[in-house]
């Protein structure tokens, strides 16, 4: 059975420096190559194909929250690995 | 005073009756071995067992069930603790009896000095009783003081085995003998605890044998007419330093006083001392007077005047608005004069992010996570936090600080003391006071209101008032005083307290969004370029929880 592969990053940004990450994902999903690393080991996403993709916004009070999610599966004789980028902000 | 408590004083009198029969059996057993004593003193240990379980019971059922007074609470307490070390006491002999079998001959213990060591220890439990029932001080002290005479004894009898031991004579005898003086050594450490305990009924605090030495000599030198029991001792604060800090309330004295008293790590105390009275100096009436000061060993004490008023967090959540705006307005005009009276024109570098790699073994061991590694998403680096240390380093050997002034040196909002009626604020906690950068003691205090434990809108909302007030006096200050570097020197020190503070805070959201904020401030420093950096605005936002 393969191993889970994941990559986690939290950090407090701004809304200059937000825009950097979602510039970096934007250009993956234009190359259809999402590379993610830390600490020397990396996770290397090929979002091709249809996706779900899921916008949810809560808002309470002053507490806002936004979530993007995109979901797929590889397309790929031997595996069947599934592909999932979640962004909340 | 126990006696309503179904029957405690009674279990605990025979519980001290029968460790003293056990000792009494173990010498006899020592003198001369025979089966019967050594099956007295084990079953007799099933018992002592059983009766510390009855005690405990009760204690615990009495806790639940009853109503109890202070007074009563810290009897149950003394009894509980004193209940649990004569237990120990009874398992000690035990094994000093079970250690004789080893032995090749009974005979071979006599070549050492231990019935003397029996005799008080015996005698000493036996004290027990009457000091706890009167409330005898110096009966308390005295079982206090007999571990050192115990310590002594074994140290005597361990020197002489030693020298056998290095000769190889009899070694396996004199090992068993070593292990069995030692039994006699640890139950002196047992009745040092027995000791507190009964300190603890008389005084009414927590309070260890050398502290209340320590007192006792600070009170007398410092002045103190009578008993150390006419003084209140209370309301023990821990502190992170590792020094124990009391109150202390004359009770009969025509002029009493109250004061603070402080026992602890020697240089600590000692550079304390010093603070407060260069403090005193140059600033009368800032700072605690230092009533008395004493060393002993690694040890030293300090009995500081109390200064009465509340802490500026605690003026922080006082429902009147119009003391925390007083607080403030003196606290700012107090430090202006301080800053301005102290200041010394002498660029001098600061060595905030230093601090950092020097925390981080503590950091890490509460939080693990709390270390970023390097990372990238595609083309963008996300870089590590030792990069982020590294690159702030860098930036911090540029910034100088332009002047140093007498700083307080651990700057938290809770040293800072206010009181409302005399219109004005003081300093506590002074032992790193030094000449240094003024940004240093600035970012350290605006921490430690974001710190604050409040996160209600209406307190949160207080604690973003104070610092902004505090925020826009200091960068004022830094604008009259040319100090073109104060925002970012104020970057990378509040950086540095938000990632260091972390170690003392175990909500864990709460410590991941103060490193997070940390790291935002030193991503923000680090990634500007040197002309970039020398228009770099503190984001004040920050530190808006």
């Amino acid at each position: 059975m393969s191993q889970d592969e994941k990559f986690e990053f939290e950090s407090v940004q701004d809304c200059r420096t937000i825009q950097k990450y979602l510039q970096a994902l934007q250009e993956g999903f234009e190359q259809g190559r999402i590379v993610l690393s830390a600490d020397g080991s990396e996770i290397c996403l090929n979002p091709a194909g249809y996706m779900k993709f899921q916008v949810a916004v809560k808002k309470k009070g002053a507490e806002n929250k936004l979530s993007l999610k995109v979901v797929w599966k590889d397309k790929s004789d031997q595996t069947l690995e599934s592909g999932t980028i979640s962004i909340t902000t | 005073m126990l006696k309503n408590f179904e029957g405690l004083d009674e279990n605990f009198r025979f519980l001290i009756l029968e460790v003293q029969n056990q000792i009494k059996a173990t010498i006899e057993f020592l003198l001369a071995p025979t089966p019967s004593t050594y099956d007295k003193i084990i079953s007799k240990d099933d018992y002592i067992d059983n009766l510390k379980n009855v005690i405990e019971n009760k204690c615990f059922t009495t806790l639940n069930q009853t109503k109890l007074g202070p007074e009563q609470m810290k009897y149950l307490r003394a009894v509980h603790v004193i209940s649990i070390n004569l237990e120990r006491i009874g398992d000690y002999c035990v094994n000093i009896a079970k250690q004789m079998g080893y032995l090749s001959s009974a005979r071979f213990l006599e070549n050492f000095d231990y019935r003397e060591s029996f005799l008080k220890i015996h005698q000493t439990v036996s004290d027990i009783l009457p000091a706890l029932q009167k409330a005898n001080l110096s009966g308390a002290l005295a079982i206090c003081r007999m571990e050192d005479e115990l310590d002594a004894m074994y140290k005597e009898n361990f020197d002489k085995i030693m020298i056998h031991l290095r000769i190889g004579r009899n070694v396996e005898d004199h090992i068993t003998s070593l292990f069995i003086i030692r039994y006699l050594e640890r139950i002196g450490d047992s009745l040092l605890n027995i000791g507190e305990a009964l300190l603890f009924v008389i005084i009414g605090e927590r309070i260890k044998i050398q502290q209340f030495q320590a007192l006792q000599r600070n009170l007398t030198k410092s002045g103190l007419q009578g008993e150390v029991t006419d003084v209140d001792f209370q309301g023990i604060w821990g502190s992170r330093s590792g020094c124990r800090i009391a109150r202390v309330e004359e009770k009969k004295s025509l002029q009493a006083r109250d004061s603070i008293f402080k026992e602890g790590n020697l240089r600590k105390i000692r550079q304390e001392k010093i603070n407060l009275e260069c403090w005193n100096e140059i600033f009368p009436g800032l700072v605690p007077r230092v009533f008395s000061y004493q060393e002993e060993g690694e040890n030293a004490s300090l009995l500081t005047e109390f200064l009465a008023g509340c802490t500026l967090d605690e003026a922080i959540f006082n429902p009147d608005e119009e003391i925390l705006k007083n607080a403030l307005f003196i606290f700012e005009q107090t430090l202006q004069h301080i800053w301005e009276q102290t200041l010394n024109r002498f660029a001098l570098p600061t060595s905030m992010m230093r601090q950092v790699g020097d925390r981080m073994s503590s950091i890490l061991q509460v939080h693990p996570e709390l270390m970023r590694p390097s990372m990238a998403m595609n083309a963008l680096p996300i870089p590590s936090a030792s990069e982020l240390i590294k690159g702030c380093m860098d930036i911090e050997a540029r910034y100088p600080a332009p002047f140093s002034v007498f700083t307080h040196g651990d700057f938290n909002i809770n040293n800072v003391i206010y009181n409302h009626q005399t219109q004005k604020v003081y300093f506590i906690d002074l032992h790193r006071s030094q000449h240094a950068d003024y940004v240093q003691d600035i970012s350290v205090f605006l921490v430690s209101n974001f710190r604050l434990p409040a996160f209600d809108p209406l307190s949160r909302g207080r604690i973003t008032q104070t610092i902004g007030s505090f925020y826009s006096f200091a960068k004022s200050f830094a604008l009259a005083h040319d100090d073109p570097g104060f925002d970012i020197r104020l970057g990378l020190g509040v950086a540095r307290s938000l990632y260091t503070s972390t170690r003392f805070e175990l909500n864990r959201t709460f410590a991941h969004e103060m490193y997070n904020r940390g790291l935002f401030l030193m991503e923000r420093l680090t990634e500007k370029s040197p002309e970039e950096l020398d228009f770099f605005s503190f984001p004040l936002e920050i530190l808006n929880y």
